[in-house]
């Protein structure tokens, strides 16, 4: 799949070298989702990750007897999934799509193959994933505090 | 021999201590503990005022809070107020019926810089309540909106039930020439929007960071996020406003209650420069 267009709004491909992202379009494709239809479930194989182009995912967890709660919703350039880069490779979420999207999927089993003979790949991905994973951690840390609760 | 008593005469009121009175001429509930207000004076006086600024609203015999104007500064004829339930003063008034008297001390208080952004790109960031003082920025940039850049509105609320100005929200979403961008805390099902905080929606935001003015308000926490986000975005720390709520009594930088270091919020804001207060914004005990 051409990342290029892409780029733009992806972090995580414009911190990429050329080569580093000939490489992720190797093991690309592209796909188009429904809304409501699910990406990947709690506790599956991460064996895939996402970039949206265009749409929305929500992240929730699922309970028995409530509606799914949503803890964050990923727009276009926003990375869907970081479980598949650090063991043991399990989704800790569910992903959805909340409206018709479409997104670059990419082979995580590849990614991390060519992380274990390409170390510049491999710190590539562990930095630009890092900062996304600190960016939510303190995005959620926010939403902990509840701030618009009233009389907060 | 002895003194003879006389009873003082009445103590003088200074006039910026005199509230007029207005009538509700309408209640309109924006979510389950907040109401929006209009309000008129029987003198029908119109009362003007620059976007960002309060007034004193005194509920009779209850007591009296600062509350931000939220209505339309080129329709001084009507004052309007939104209010959110959360104390003995702002039950009584969200109580309030059309017919019902309040007072009203004011206009106060600085502004939004408005003007500041002729020919710039404007960024409104606003969280829970705290978009009640950004809408009379708003109506204001719509209604001369070919004076401005781009313009965009980032607002977070806790849930969906919880946003404000629902109605007026979908309007100007459909805008060409306003980017509006919405998110709430928590969701669980039905909701087609955004989830998560507002920063989360600053990287969409169409705006060349080094021409830039921003105007924020909401919870110190959230603006303080913000603004610290926008500055590491490029935008000059002397061009991001936050309104601040402190605790004013007199209104007029008198009494000192609402005292925020070297500033009364009252006199010198409640917007004011977030280089000017950044570092205080980390002090607990201010």
């Amino acid at each position: 799949m051409n990342l290029e267009s892409l780029r733009r709004d992806s972090e995580l491909l414009r911190s990429l070298d050329e080569a580093q992202v000939a490489f992720l379009e190797s093991v690309s494709e592209e796909t188009n989702v429904v809304a409501g239809e699910t990406l990947f479930e709690e506790g599956g194989q991460a064996d895939r990750f996402y970039v949206v182009s265009v749409g929305k995912v929500a992240l929730e967890m699922t309970s028995p007897g409530r509606a799914p709660m949503v803890i964050q919703t990923l727009g276009p350039g926003e990375l869907v999934g970081v479980s598949w880069l650090f063991p043991p490779h399990r989704w800790n979420w569910r992903a959805r799509a909340v409206v018709d999207t479409k997104l670059a999927r990419f082979d995580a089993a590849e990614v991390r193959r060519r992380c274990e003979e390409d170390a510049g790949l491999r710190s590539a991905l562990l930095a630009v994933v890092a900062e996304e994973v600190v960016g939510r951690l303190h995005r959620a840390r926010i939403q902990l505090l509840d701030l618009y609760r009233s009389g907060s | 021999m002895t003194a003879q008593l006389t009873p003082p005469g009445p103590a003088a009121v200074p006039e910026a201590m005199l509230p007029r009175p207005f009538r509700v001429l309408s209640k309109t509930h924006e979510t389950d503990d907040t109401v929006t207000l209009e309000l008129a004076s029987d003198d029908a006086a119109p009362l003007e005022f620059s976007p960002g600024q309060f007034t004193m609203l005194y509920c009779f015999g209850i007591g009296e809070v600062p509350i931000s104007i939220s209505g339309d500064p080129h329709h001084p004829a009507t004052l309007t107020h939104t209010v959110r339930a959360v104390g003995a003063v702002t039950e009584a008034i969200a109580r309030l019926q059309a017919g019902d008297y309040v007072g009203i001390r004011g206009p106060y208080g600085s502004g939004w810089p408005v003007d500041r952004a002729q020919g710039r790109d404007l960024v409104l960031v606003g969280g829970g309540i705290g978009l009640a003082p950004l809408r009379p920025a708003v109506l204001d940039v719509l209604r001369r909106r070919e004076e401005f850049g781009s313009v965009s509105l980032v607002y977070g609320a806790r849930t969906p039930a919880d946003l404000l100005y629902a109605d007026e929200l979908h309007s100007w979403r459909s805008r060409f020439d306003f980017q509006v961008e919405v998110t709430v805390d928590r969701s669980e099902g039905g909701w087609l929007g955004d989830v998560g905080v507002v920063t989360g929606l600053l990287p969409r935001v169409d705006h060349d960071p080094a021409g830039t003015v921003a105007m924020l308000c909401g919870p110190e926490i959230m603006m303080k996020v913000v603004a610290t986000q926008l500055v590491n975005r490029g935008v000059t720390g002397s061009d991001i406003y936050l309104s601040l709520e402190r605790n004013m009594k007199c209104a007029i930088g008198l009494c000192g209650h609402c005292q925020f270091g070297p500033d009364f919020v009252c006199w010198a804001g409640p917007v004011l420069p977030f280089e000017r207060v950044e570092a205080r914004l980390r002090v607990p005990e201010l």
